[in-house]
């Protein structure tokens, strides 16, 4: 990926993420309407306290990804709670969303990741 | 809330350009300059520091208390009334030091830096949708 792209995706994201977790501070009861029934029975804490700390957890994405620091933490912690949200909201109107941020975020990710990381994981190229 | 919105998103512009201008800055590294090639003229000369204070960290410092202050606005945290009137004070202060800046280039400096034209032109920005929205 081009850095200037890159960049631009990081910037876009950090917004995204870090504004949906101020509307929800400001609401938390009602994004709580989102969830399912069924999984709303599996939570261990009342809705509105579990709908701040995803809040919380948006704002600290939103911040990783805007300061550029550990960015591919902020990228991987962002596709791992859209795939959640993704689960636990069903099929709905927003859907289509949260599909093109969950493939910006690992978009983002992909061009992020350590070396430490991407070692592990990915075998190295075969000189021929 | 819509004002409110595009403050908050112009903000974020801000802290990420700025966040670039201070990352190069410390790594003792020019900046990209995307449009003309005077940015380092401008971004090392004896006006980039206020008070010995760089100024992308005075700009960055800037752009985060905005930001924190239209959240607050939007949470509805604290004493409103102060934060809107903080908000509207700020928003004056910087798009006035945006001018002597962008002055300061044209006449002074006689080099065009492309961040700080873009930084400027965010604050403007917001000075506007302060201007034309009717309810922040």
């Amino acid at each position: 990926m081009n850095r200037t792209s890159f960049h631009v995706l990081r910037v876009g994201l950090a917004i995204t993420f870090l504004w949906i977790g101020i509307l929800i501070l400001k609401n938390p009861g009602a994004w709580g309407g989102f969830i399912a029934p069924w999984a709303m029975k599996l939570m261990p804490a009342p809705v509105e306290q579990m709908m701040v700390a995803t809040a919380w957890l948006d704002i600290i994405i939103g911040a990783l990804l805007l300061f550029d620091v550990l960015v591919w933490l902020g990228a991987i912690l962002a596709a791992g709670h859209l795939v959640m949200v993704l689960v636990v909201s069903g099929i709905n109107d927003v859907t289509v969303r949260d599909i093109a941020i969950l493939a910006g975020s690992l978009a983002l990710f992909a061009e992020s990741i350590p070396a430490f990381i991407r070692d592990k994981f990915v075998p190295p190229r075969i000189k021929i | 809330m819509t004002a409110l919105a595009l403050i908050f998103t112009l903000s974020a512009i801000g802290i990420s350009e700025t966040m670039y201008l201070i990352r190069k800055r410390v790594a003792l590294e020019q900046p990209l300059c995307p449009i003309g090639k005077d940015c380092a003229v401008v971004l090392s000369s004896r006006y980039s520091k206020i008070f010995l204070i760089p100024n992308d960290l005075l700009g960055l410092f800037a752009y985060i208390i905005l930001s924190i202050i239209s959240a607050f606005l939007v949470v509805e945290v604290g004493p409103q009334g102060f934060w809107k009137v903080f908000l509207i004070i700020m928003i004056i202060a910087m798009s006035l030091v945006s001018f002597f800046f962008t002055y300061l280039q044209w006449r002074v400096i006689r080099a065009w830096c492309f961040w700080c034209l873009m930084s400027a032109s965010t604050i403007w920005l917001m000075l506007v949708i302060l201007l034309v929205s009717k309810n922040i």
